[in-house]
């Protein structure tokens, strides 16, 4: 497809564009600005790091709600990356009864609002007697993340064609072989990036997690929500800071790693 | 373009039916008990009367939806679809020209990382810059009262142009992402043949381009339309007393007022019109589109940041 | 390559679930008011007899209520007010409390006891603090008001007002500057204590029970409803003269909050250990130093170091929210719904 660097084009697109993008920073801006605010509240008063300090040595609360954040991530997404990439085999390659039905239901969860998975899933806990807890909070975290990783390997998988597995039978692999050997090695950049969706979606999660979680079972968004509406938030904003630069790192280098992959 | 579903039947679908099924199974079982059957149980509930104590007792009553069809009911319903559809009309407008001048880029990959700048921190961490941007006594207010613009603060936020605007902020990169996406993929070549056919320039886009990357916008708007009718986090924390709107309805009867009934009945209502909605869109536009944009970006390895999805 | 990655990110999510579970010490789950109990309290705690306190916070009855029927059973202590304390014990949600087991249950001091309906002899619960919400307004930017609910009446402060997120408060508030009580089952009344509402929302920013103490703090609102220990625990201490906090003439809702055992509290023995270390004359001292409230407790007053925002006897004016009961309770509910809902 050829761009012609055509002299037209800049004006309007090209200022809300810009526009946007300073819409869409100021906020990060303040919150690094006001991280090294020395002032509990509001106005500026000074230079400091102390948030920082406080951040890492003095808020066992948060890393508690971290540590949760994490199990849960880490745990729901590693379940709906399996769960969700034999799926996509599945209706990728294979004939069997409910083909349509699974293709509905991974579709499904992605259109409804989340609070309703929520309220759904919380009515569901109450009326199955299961008590809210961590477990409840991962339960939920896989039932939204399934279908974004059954539908990343699945655009990974469609790239291929069902010959590629023939061939492997043809050569005497195995179901098992064919999936271990075949199916899932050309299907790694899919997995990868599902598996990494997932995590962040569940570590972004705030409303779905406030209707299911239970005693202790505080996640980040949870704690961060708490501590903006009371409690010391000059801590969120050095946190704040903190998750830019991770998650900045982190795209780079998941960046390099696909395409490293990629170039494979 | 790889959309799910759509292959050419031909030798793409194998004919095996082993092992499919057994690799289907936890997916199907999954979903089946952890996603239909709440849903399933939200149907229930909702024609049911309220116990004492939250849940509900087993006498079938439409009670709940009696209360939905009460004309006070109608004031919050009618604010939502309002804040939802003015909400999702500015997000495009300005989506549309942002997704335009990054597919005329050439340095797509730096665009497209600034337009994942909000995804590098929590939302509500964000919401909270916008409270202290927009307060009575918040950033906006210092300037403007030192540029000697105003005397008294303005009242930005905690009204339902607040609203509007955190939600507008918080998901435009989901109108973006996908209106960049199908624009890319649009052959610039028919625009100019339609300015040498003597189009005026917003003639050809709205002619022509428009009608090329109709399945983008329609992502767009459901990616940011469903979203914003369920929004329950934004109005409350930037809201106001006129800014209630259907989600913090929900969470109220089901955490507040225990009238499960009620909050089943709404959730229902919302469920119906968002699915409803979808198929008709999906079926106007003649194709599933939805889920085009993450796929399409795994597929090209273009944007496969795992910040993609970000907060819904 | 793959293979190894993948390996080690499972290993990594087993280390973390392992190392999230692990630690066999003996734990108390509290499901306690924002504010309520200072961090430093319940560390030290945590010193002295080992066990781990997992905190959650709530803001309102209602939500503590509905999160333990909702399946949230799992928490060991809960801090509700005397009306939820009589809902929770004809539910059955609360386990009794032996009073023996506290050696430090005599501290309480007996007028206080004496006003508990909701529990007599409390087989059920322990008394935490007696105070009630009130009105803080900000003296620098506000003059020419009435120490009455009608300042909701401004509308030249619109904009700069808020009142609780939480029903009885607001309604009783309503129903007091009305002349009535705070637990009136008359429908009239109700309807006319909805109007006031209805009258004073157009001047309110909205309707907050948790951040309207920061927003206080910050400048951003001048008249909020609500705690006294939330407003002061977050204002600038040097400036805190600014603040004026009052009961309006016309009375208030008030509360007793109370340490309750859940019914089938997974450790007990704990939540005994930790409920007679609260009644502990230099902890109680320390909460109310920290809460700037008047202690319940009789040694404890002798010890603290701050002088309260109010005495017991500024509550003179106070009504004990009490257990309205179904049919009312519906009434409420109704009442409160249509004040939120409507525009």
């Amino acid at each position: 497809m050829s761009r012609p660097a055509s002299p037209r084009r800049s004006s309007f697109s090209r200022g809300v564009f810009i526009g946007t993008i300073v819409f869409l920073s100021l906020p990060l801006l303040v919150l690094v600005l006001y991280s090294f605010n020395e002032s509990k509240s509001g106005g500026w008063t000074g230079f400091s790091v102390k948030w920082y300090v406080k951040l890492f040595t003095d808020s066992p609360q948060l890393w508690r709600a971290f540590g949760n954040s994490a199990v849960v991530a880490l745990g729901s997404a590693a379940v709906a990356t399996v769960i969700g990439t034999l799926g996509a085999v599945a209706v990728n390659w294979y004939r069997f009864r409910l083909r349509g039905y699974l293709r509905t239901l991974t579709f499904m969860p992605m259109i409804l609002p989340e609070i309703i998975i929520g309220v759904s899933l919380l009515v569901f806990f109450s009326g199955v007697g299961l008590r809210l807890s961590l477990f409840t909070v991962f339960v939920a975290h896989v039932s939204f993340n399934l279908p974004f990783v059954f539908l990343l390997v699945l655009a990974r998988l469609e790239e291929f064609d069902f010959s590629i597995v023939e061939a492997a039978r043809d050569l005497g692999a195995s179901d098992g072989q064919t999936l271990l050997r075949v199916i899932l090695p050309i299907s790694t950049p899919g997995i990868v990036s599902g598996f990494l969706t997932a995590v962040t979606l569940s570590l972004e999660d705030f409303v779905i997690t406030f209707f299911v979680t239970g005693p202790g079972a505080t996640t980040l968004p949870l704690y961060v929500y708490s501590a903006i509406r009371f409690g010391v938030s000059p801590v969120i904003n050095a946190l704040s800071v903190v998750m830019i630069l991770g998650t900045v790192l982190l795209t780079w280098s998941t960046r390099n790693f696909l395409k490293y992959i990629a170039a494979k | 373009m790889n959309r799910p579903g759509d292959r050419a039947g031909g030798g793409a679908l194998g004919s095996v039916r082993e092992p499919g099924g057994l690799y289907a199974a936890p997916a199907t079982l999954w979903l089946t008990v952890f996603f239909l059957a709440p849903l399933a149980i939200i149907v229930a509930y909702s024609f049911l009367t309220p116990g004492a104590r939250g849940g509900v007792e087993w006498t079938p009553t439409l009670d709940a939806y009696r209360a939905i069809a009460n004309p006070t009911f109608a004031k919050v319903t009618l604010n939502t679809i309002l804040v939802a559809i003015g909400a999702t009309a500015v997000t495009l407008v300005i989506a549309l020209p942002c997704g335009y001048y990054m597919a005329r880029s050439e340095r797509q990959t730096l665009l497209l990382m600034l337009v994942m700048i909000p995804f590098w921190t929590n939302f509500l961490i964000r919401i909270y810059a916008w409270i202290a941007i927009l307060g009575n006594e918040g950033f906006l207010n210092d300037l403007l009262r030192a540029l000697g613009l105003v005397d008294e603060s303005v009242r930005f936020l905690y009204n339902r142009g607040a609203v509007m605007l955190v939600l507008v902020y918080t998901y435009l990169p989901y109108a973006i992402l996908p209106l960049y996406s199908t624009i890319d993929k649009f052959d610039f070549s028919l625009l100019e043949a339609a300015r040498d056919l003597g189009a005026s320039k917003l003639g050809a886009i709205v002619r022509v381009l428009l009608p090329n990357v109709k399945g983008g916008i329609l992502t767009a708007f459901l990616f940011t339309f469903i979203p914003i009718f369920g929004a329950y986090a934004v109005p409350l924390l930037v809201g106001g007393t006129e800014s209630y709107m259907l989600g913090n309805l929900i969470a109220d009867e089901l955490t507040k007022s225990r009238d499960w009934p009620l909050a089943s009945a709404i959730s229902l209502v919302i469920t119906l019109v968002t699915t409803i909605g979808v198929l008709l869109l999906l079926r106007a536009n003649g194709a599933s589109t939805l889920g085009g944009p993450a796929g399409e970006a795994s597929a090209d390895g273009a944007a496969p940041e795992p910040a993609v999805g970000g907060a819904r | 390559m793959k293979k190894r990655m993948m390996i080690a990110a499972f290993a990594a999510t087993i280390g973390l679930v392992a190392s999230a579970c692990g630690g066999s010490s003996e734990k108390l789950y509290l499901f306690n008011w924002i504010y309520y109990i200072p961090d430093d309290v319940i560390e030290d705690f945590t010193e002295e007899t080992g066990i781990k306190v997992i905190v959650d916070s709530y803001a309102s009855n209602e939500e503590m209520y509905n999160k333990i029927v909702a399946g949230g059973s799992g928490y060991d202590i809960v801090v509700p007010s005397g009306d939820y304390v009589s809902i929770m014990i004809a539910e059955g949600l609360l386990e009794p409390i032996d009073t023996s087991r506290l050696a430090n249950f005599g501290n309480l001091d007996p007028a206080a006891l004496a006003r508990i309906g909701f529990d007599p002899g409390n087989r059920y619960s322990v008394p935490f603090m007696m105070a009630a919400a009130g009105v803080s307004v900000n003296r620098t930017k506000v003059s020419g008001y009435e120490h009455s609910w009608n300042v909701f009446d401004r509308s030249d402060l619109g904009g700069r007002m808020t009142m609780l997120d939480d029903m009885r408060e607001v309604l009783g508030a309503a129903l007091k500057s009305l002349g009535y009580s705070v637990n009136d089952p008359d429908p009239a009344h109700l309807e006319e204590a909805r109007l006031v509402v209805e009258r004073w929302k157009p001047n309110l920013v909205k309707f907050d029970a948790e951040s309207f103490a920061k927003s206080f703090a910050s400048g951003e609102f001048w008249v909020v409803q609500g705690y006294a220990e939330n407003v002061f625990i977050e204002y600038p201490e040097d400036r805190r003269d600014e603040v004026d906090f009052f009961f309006p003439k016309e009375g208030v809702p008030m509360y007793m909050d109370s340490f309750c055992v859940l019914e089938g509290a997974k450790n007990a023995d704990a939540a005994y250990r930790f409920v007679d270390y609260m009644l502990r004359p230099d902890v109680a001292a320390r909460v109310a130093d920290y809460l700037m409230l008047p202690s319940p407790n009789v040694p404890a007053r002798a010890l603290m170091t701050v002088t309260p925002n109010y005495g017991f006897d500024d509550l003179a004016a106070g009504e004990f929210k009490e257990d309205l009961g179904q049919e009312t309770l519906k009434l409420y509910n109704d009442a409160w719904r249509r004040i939120r809902v409507g525009n």
